[in-house]
Order: structure tokens, then sequence, then C-alpha cells
């Protein structure tokens, strides 16, 4: 869980956010801390009724929940377009790192193109089972790298972290303060974008579906050390932050470089010390990559493609989950290479659609009144909202987090349309709401 | 303790720090300083109340009734 977590975006985003925005990169620690607590109470839930009605999809269950197939149709749909965002947040943090690794010998379409190669033939092969040692063995690795490189960094630059926030606030008065004047963040987008984030987290198909494939004893202990990880993010920031007025910020291409280039151009550190930062942030993206790719194309074919033919032999199916994983990887390199954002604002609008599960989730375990067209309509209503307000409106009304608006939308509909329409059938709808609470 | 009490329970005392981390709550350390070991008032009052947050969860788990039950399947 741990591992899947940790992605390119932790690794290269944070330091980028903390070197570029200042004091709103802050939000990334108090999300890690805070988006998996509710999974100590659904998960277990979630668990339950998955392992009863042998469910293993965020589609499947809603689609039980509601019989309804045009909600598992949705979902199948949505998942698949966050996690080509998602994906390309992995992708373009590992073609950096290849890219500045290597002082520029591979290009970035080439280290994007490699990270695609490397992504689909994981999956399309292995599937996840090699994932969970990867897993504890990078979580292990990022931790030691985030500290010993972070502080090292600080103290060449600025002899000590003390040091380091009195030069950077002597010269950028504000930067740390968020909403103040010179901030690069209101005080309304701070916070609706850890909303965001922290409703958004456990919606994740492939983080939802670890509820099913867990004993509840576990999920209540990964909660219970999760908090840590958020901690192992603050000598991130602080690179980022130590970098501020020493690199001028036309010295990289993009702020979510920052990190590589300090370790490879400023500090003088031995070889193996580029060594295992680049392995630690490759194994970093590389985990979350094959997660994400793989329940993408699980949520897409089980959502989807079940419900359009209805016929298929496992043997199809299979098939074409394995196609789902090429042409979702050839998706994200497409973004990747093609896109021009940021990879926390890449990721950020992947959240902002796959927060609009929440209503429906949510629902489905502690409601009885919540039905079908109700879910269905703010589905749709929320990520239309949300890719609005992402992709085709200047700005969005008083600078709230488009996912967070598409998720107001969302409620509001979900609310209103079930209190006016009846469940037509809705056999699970009390036993949802009974297992395990 | 029944189980909705405690869910109850888990789901208030978790709420606050979260709260204390957002706006408008938030403002109260929206600044840099004073600095407190070493780091700005900010980032201190982040990194502190996410260490309460551990604590409380660590708590929380202690009493929790049933984090022995077995497994229903």
């Amino acid at each position: 869980m741990g591992g899947a977590v940790f992605s390119a975006f932790s690794f290269l985003g944070a330091p980028g956010w903390a070197f570029s925005r200042g004091a709103p990169a802050l939000y990334i620690i108090t999300y890690t801390a805070f988006a998996i607590l509710p999974w100590y109470i659904i998960g277990p839930k979630i668990g339950a009724i998955g392992r009863k009605h042998n469910i293993y999809t965020v589609a499947g269950f809603l689609q039980l929940r509601y019989s309804s197939r045009v909600i598992a149709m949705i979902i199948g749909i949505v998942a698949l377009l966050a996690s080509i965002q998602y994906l390309a947040t992995q992708m373009k943090g590992m073609a950096y790192i290849f890219n500045i690794m290597t002082e520029g010998r591979i290009p970035f379409w080439l280290g994007a193109l490699l990270s695609y190669g490397i992504v689909v033939v994981y999956v399309a092969t292995g599937g996840l089972r090699a994932a969970a040692w990867s897993d504890v063995f990078q979580g292990i690795l990022m931790i030691v790298i985030s500290w010993t490189v972070g502080l090292t960094i600080v103290n060449q630059l600025h002899d000590s972290v003390p040091n380091m926030f009195r030069n950077l606030t002597q010269d950028n008065p504000g930067f740390l303060q968020i909403g103040a004047e010179g901030s690069t963040m209101s005080t309304m987008a701070y916070t609706t974008t850890i909303l965001v984030s922290t409703i958004g987290f456990l919606m994740w198909p492939h983080l939802f579906s670890k509820s099913y494939a867990t004993k509840a004893r576990t999920i209540k202990k990964t909660v219970l050390v999760y908090p840590m990880f958020a901690l192992f993010l603050i000598p991130l920031l602080f690179v980022g932050f130590s970098a501020v007025n020493v690199i001028q910020s036309n010295q990289i291409g993009s702020p979510d470089e920052i990190l590589p280039y300090l370790i490879t151009t400023v500090l003088t550190l031995p070889g193996w010390v580029y060594g295992l930062v680049g392995a630690g942030a490759l194994a970093a993206a590389m985990s979350t990559a094959d997660a994400i790719t793989h329940s993408a194309s699980l949520e897409f074919t089980d959502g989807l493609i079940r419900n359009v033919k209805r016929d298929l032999s496992s043997k199809t199916t299979l098939l074409i989950m394995r196609i789902g994983v090429f042409v979702i990887g050839g998706l994200a390199y497409f973004i990747t290479v093609f896109g021009g954002q940021g990879l926390i604002a890449l990721l950020l609008g992947a959240y902002g659609s796959i927060v609009q599960f929440a209503p429906g989730v949510y629902g489905a375990l502690y409601s009885k009144k919540i039905t079908a067209p109700a879910v269905i309509t703010g589905l749709i209503s929320g990520t239309v909202v949300n890719y609005y307000f992402q992709l085709v409106a200047d700005a969005p009304p008083l600078d709230i987090n488009p996912g967070i608006l598409g998720l107001i939308v969302n409620v509001g509909l979900v609310i209103l349309i079930s209190a006016f329409s009846q469940g037509k059938e809705m056999p699970m709808a009390e036993e949802y709401r009974k297992i395990g609470s | 303790m029944t189980k909705q009490k405690f869910v109850k329970i888990y789901c208030l005392s978790l709420t606050i720090p979260f709260l204390l981390l957002v706006f408008p709550l938030f403002s109260i350390a929206n600044r840099e300083t004073p600095f407190i070991i070493g780091l700005p008032f900010s980032v201190f009052w982040v990194i502190f109340w996410i260490v309460v947050t551990f604590i409380i969860v660590l708590f929380l788990y202690r009493i929790d009734p049933d984090k022995d039950e077995k497994e229903v399947h």
C-alpha cells in the first residue's frame, strides 16, 4: 500500500512545488497523512462485501448495490480517463529521471517510451503478483533516500535546515504564507486541493480493490503506520525550499526536475548516490504505474466491456484486458509527450474525476435511500463539471478546485434525486449497509 | 463499547486535527514566525499535527472493540 502510493509525483512533484510555489506544497504532507484514515472504517466493510459476493472492482461493487449496469459502465469509462492522466504523471516522472540522470543522453520522448515499454511488458506478462515484494523494498529505499539525500542537499546549500528557512524567509517574505501577497495559491484553492485528494484517494480503483484482498486486521495496521509516510516526504519538501534563490527557474526545464537537477549538477556526490536515487524514483513510479494500469484495464473490462457484450468467454476477457494495457499506456504516453502540464497539475486533474465516485460508494456503504438514477446523474454531472473547469474554463469560481466543484454538484444531485426517486429493486441496499458494521 | 460508538469516536477525533490543517482554522498557523525547532511556524504546525494524529490513531487502535475479531466470510 505504501509503495504503490509513493509515486513519481511525491518524489519529483513535491520538491518541485516547494521550489516553485512555497507553502502550498504543505498540502502534500497533509493529505498523505489524512487520506488513508477513512480506510480503517470502510476498508474492512468493503472487503467483507467483496468477499461475500466475489467482487473485485469499484464497478462491480456499485453495479451490485444499485443493480445498474449503466453505473458500472460509467465507472469503467471514468476510471479509464482518470487513470490515463495518473499514468501520465508516472511516465513523465520516469522520463525526467532517465533524461537528467543520463545527462540528456536519453531524450525525454525516449525516456517516456522506455517507461511505457517497461510498464506494458510488466503488466501484460506478470500481472500484480510481483508488486508486493517490490513495494516493501521500495518503501524502505524511498525512506532512506529521502532523508539522506534531502538533508545532504540542504546542508550543502545552506549549512542547516534552520539556516535554510532563515534565508528563505528573509529573501522571500510571503513565500511560506498561503494566500499572502505574492503567494502562489489562495486559501480556498489550498483547502479544496487538500479535500479533493483526501476524499479521492481511497476511490482509486487500485487502492479500493486492496480492501478485498486484505484482512481487516492488516487494513487497520496499515492505517496505523501510514501517517509516518507523510513524515518521509518532509525532507523532499526541504530540498525544494533549499533550491529557492540558489537555482534560477530558467536553469531547469520544469520545477519537477529540481531534485534530480540538484543531485546531478549542483552537488558533488559519489556516483552510487545517483544510482540509488534514480533506482528509488524509478521503482516508485514503476510500482504505481503497473498497479494503476492493471486496475484501469480491469475496471474498463469489468465495468464497460462485460456489460456491453455479456457473453464473453474468460479467454476473450483476458485478451481484452491485455490489449487495454497497451491502449491505456499509449494514450498516457501521448499526454506525457504532448501535454504541457506539471506533475501535480496532472495528478490533481485525475483526482478531480476519481473523487466523483465518492457519493456512490459512501451511499452504498451507509445509506439505503440512495438510488441508481441519482448516482448516475451525479456521477456524469460531477465529471463533466470537473473536466469543464479543468480544460475549458479559464478559472473556477472562487478558486475552488474543479474536482470539488464537481463533487458539490454531484452530492447535491444525488441527495435531490434520491429523495424523489424510488429504487426499483435494490435487494442489496440493506445488506451493504449492514455487512461489517 | 459498541462498534457504532467506536466509529463515531474515530471520525470525530480525527476530524479535529484535519480541520486545524485546512482553512479557515489553518489561518492560526499561516505565518512564518516564530521559528520552532528551526522550522517556520506553518511548517512546524503541519508536522506537529500529523504527529499528534499518528498518536491518536495508535490510541484508537488500542480501544478498538473488534480489532481481534475473526474474519467473517
